[in-house]
């Protein structure tokens, strides 16, 4: 019995498969692109083939992220803000607090002692504080976006960027390349606004313990940056970019045995 | 037919039916696809009681260009009210052959008329751009001129109002267009030892305020007097707010009713446009209390019969600022939610207006009780009172792109509400937001979930799931 959590983001489809017990069976990750549902089947039958089965002898799936309503092979969607808190309940089950930072979108979770969501704040319409920053930031300074991170613990005096708007920062990095400021002091000083950002979205929301969840977090330095920002720990969950992903393949497992 | 929401291709249909029934309609009636025949294509993206009560609410609230050219034909005097959100229409409408409308109602045209969006773009090439809240297509309107006729009389409110409406306001008048300007003060509490009144909301401001707000208004009153050609005495005043009041009483019926009945007997897009009519009357007050009156009468009816347009288990959100795209209303719905309060800004609208004291003195104490005329914490009292009175689960606080009265204020009444146990979201919904759809969804979507799951502090306190 294989219960599925597609977790459709604005940057990669992250599928993961579970057995009836809730053990990851099996994990993939794959590019987003323009035909959301057939990228994420693509990914699904793959991972499902090489274990000899097919999207029939799936018994429920969950898809979340922000296409998640264009899944066609779903049975039922949930958003990203429960299913990061489901799959933090199974990585991290004391975890009072969850921050996601996606390729699109920025949240902050706060959770009940047993897991579920207490409240959340999301960043607004503006991709600052996101995974989308790093990426134009990135091309900027030419560099790989997986790179960027070990560039920035290059830095030794991280510049100073706007954290309201990604439009306004990157006029700002060109700036600062042509004032001859060195890339691994933009790199730093761009985790530094994206944990400015996220800081003020949590307020006064946050408990401990923090747990990172989202692809950003495995950009190098990110957390450092966020615990500066936040003055308190944190934690990424043991498989950041996956969590959503085992959330709903979790909560599918939960929906299927109803 | 069972209570539902249809589109406005399926109201041709409905229409037919209803007539065919024998429904009789005011002047005004009539299919509601013909608002859409000039190829404007929003109100095909909205979903529409199916009532003939949200029938004739959308008719009346549609045709009012038309009354306004009406009037104007037939030398009714017409007084433009800008900004004081239900006070200077009141004194208007005691004043005969004289009717009132908002011209600040013209923020909504972009979203209803998706072809109207050029309004915009002549506040834009005014130098009043879309870092100005929407309501800057009323410059727009006024510049083209195709939307309601040059009032006769244009009387705005300024000091603790909208400050981007203040400034579209003056680049209106730097144009040549004439406004009569009286101030409402920002509202303070009496200090110790000073006389206090007490105002509509529970809210209390000091005496000389609130004498300050009925000498202002005593300048409005003689000039719409000059404009009318007759002065009128208080009693025709206390009668021009008896008026208003049946109104509001209306109102606050509808709303009880609909608010706490758990299959939610109209819809939440219908609600709000209830609402605003409170404000503006929509150019005829009299047939403004008969569209009411008629929501009401479904919705009881509804109520009573348990019929309702959505499931009893959607979950109740108390929702805060009135939304430019509409659609979002329709939006809340399709997430599993529906609104069980509201404060629109406008709440001060829907109180009684107080018929014990001098008419003059009753409208100055309501415009004191305006929610922007007060702190943000007097408004965050006022929404967490409410929303606990009317059993909300969340709480949405919808932001206006560029509105510099909600830029802020949203975070302090998210967070108010948070930390009073009650999920909260913050949103910013811009005039057409067809584009943020899906991350608008999400948001909804993740409070109508986390509300189901039992957040806030309900579940630490073993209420929850």
């Amino acid at each position: 019995m294989i219960f599925m959590g597609v977790d459709a983001g604005s940057r990669a489809i992250k599928v993961v498969l579970a057995g009836r017990d809730g053990t990851v069976i099996d994990r993939g990750v794959a590019d987003q692109g323009v035909d959301h549902a057939a990228r994420a089947r693509a990914l699904a039958e793959r991972l499902l083939e090489a274990r000899g089965a097919s999207l029939r002898d799936v018994e429920a799936t969950v898809a979340t992220g922000y296409a998640r309503a264009a899944i066609d092979f779903a049975t039922v969607r949930i958003t990203e803000i429960t299913c990061h808190a489901r799959g933090v309940r199974a990585e991290a089950p004391a975890a009072a607090s969850v921050i996601e930072i996606g390729g699109q979108d920025s949240k902050v979770l706060r959770l009940h002692p047993g897991g579920a969501v207490r409240d959340f704040a999301m960043n607004d319409r503006c991709a600052a504080g996101t995974g989308r920053f790093l990426e134009v930031a990135a091309q900027r300074l030419e560099v790989r976006l997986e790179d960027l991170g070990h560039l920035a613990r290059r830095s030794r005096a991280p510049a100073a960027i706007s954290s309201m708007c990604v439009v306004f920062a990157e006029t700002e990095i060109i700036g600062l390349l042509a004032g001859g400021a060195a890339a691994a002091d933009i790199a730093a000083g761009i985790e530094h606004s994206i944990a400015t950002r996220v800081a003020a979205l949590a307020g006064r929301m946050l408990a401990d313990p923090v747990v990172f969840t989202g692809g950003v977090a495995l950009v190098p330095g990110m957390r450092e940056a966020l615990q500066d920002a936040l003055g308190r720990s944190v934690e990424i969950a043991p498989s950041p970019q996956f969590t959503g992903a085992l959330g709903a393949a979790l909560l599918a497992r939960e929906d299927g045995e109803r | 037919m069972r209570p539902m929401k249809i589109s406005l291709r399926e109201w041709d249909a409905r229409h037919a039916e209803l007539t065919a029934a024998g429904l009789a309609e005011p002047s005004y009636g009539g299919p509601l696809s013909r608002h859409a025949a000039g190829g404007d294509r929003r109100l095909l993206k909205l979903a529409f009681d199916n009532s003939a009560a949200a029938l004739r609410l959308w008719n009346f609230l549609l045709t009012e260009e038309e009354r306004l050219a009406a009037a104007r034909a037939a030398g009714m005097k017409i007084v433009g009210a800008m900004k004081d959100l239900g006070t200077v229409p009141v004194m208007a409408y005691s004043f005969p052959a004289t009717v009132a409308f908002y011209p600040d109602g013209a923020w909504w045209l972009p979203c209803f008329k998706e072809l109207s969006t050029d309004l915009f773009a002549i506040a834009d090439g005014l130098g009043i751009d879309d870092s100005f809240c929407p309501v800057r297509a009323m410059l727009g309107a006024f510049v083209s001129g195709a939307h309601f006729p040059r009032p006769d009389l244009l009387v705005a409110s300024t000091g603790a109002t909208c400050d981007d409406f203040s400034a579209i306001a003056q680049r209106l008048q730097g144009l040549g267009v004439p406004i009569l300007w009286w101030e409402a003060p920002h509202r303070r509490p009496p200090d110790p030892g000073e006389e206090g009144v007490e105002l509509p909301g529970g809210l209390a401001a000091p005496r000389a305020q609130v004498e300050f707000v009925r000498g202002e208004l005593v300048r409005v009153r003689e000039a719409l007097g000059a404009l009318a050609g007759t002065a009128i005495d208080d009693a025709a005043l206390a009668a021009g707010i008896r008026a208003a009041n049946e109104i509001r009483t209306v109102l606050a019926d509808l709303r009880e009713g609909v608010f706490a009945t758990p299959a939610a007997p109209l819809p939440s897009l219908e609600m709000l446009v209830a609402e605003m009519l409170a404000l503006h009357f929509c150019s005829d007050r009299a047939e403004a209390l008969a569209v009411l009156r008629d929501l009401r009468d479904e919705a009881r009816a509804r109520a009573a019969a348990g019929e309702g347009v959505l499931p009893a288990d959607a979950v109740r959100v108390f929702w805060v600022n009135p939304v430019a795209d509409l659609r979002v209303m329709n939006l809340l719905e399709d997430c599993g939610g529906r609104v069980c309060g509201t404060e629109y800004m406008i709440c001060h609208a829907l109180d009684l207006i107080p018929e014990d004291v001098p008419p003059m003195e009753a409208l100055a104490r309501m415009v004191l009780a305006d929610p922007m005329a007060g702190s943000a914490a007097d408004r965050v009292r006022r929404i967490l009172r409410d929303a606990q009175r009317f059993g909300a689960e969340g709480l949405i606080v919808s932001r206006i792109p560029g509105a510099s009265h909600c830029a802020w204020e949203g975070a302090v009444i998210a967070e108010a509400a948070a930390a009073a146990g009650l999920p909260a979201v913050e949103i910013e919904v811009p005039p057409v937001a067809d584009a943020l759809r899906p991350a608008l969804r999400t948001r909804i979507e993740a409070l109508v979930e986390t509300c189901r799951a039992g957040g806030g502090r309900a579940k630490e306190e073993g209420v929850g799931a």
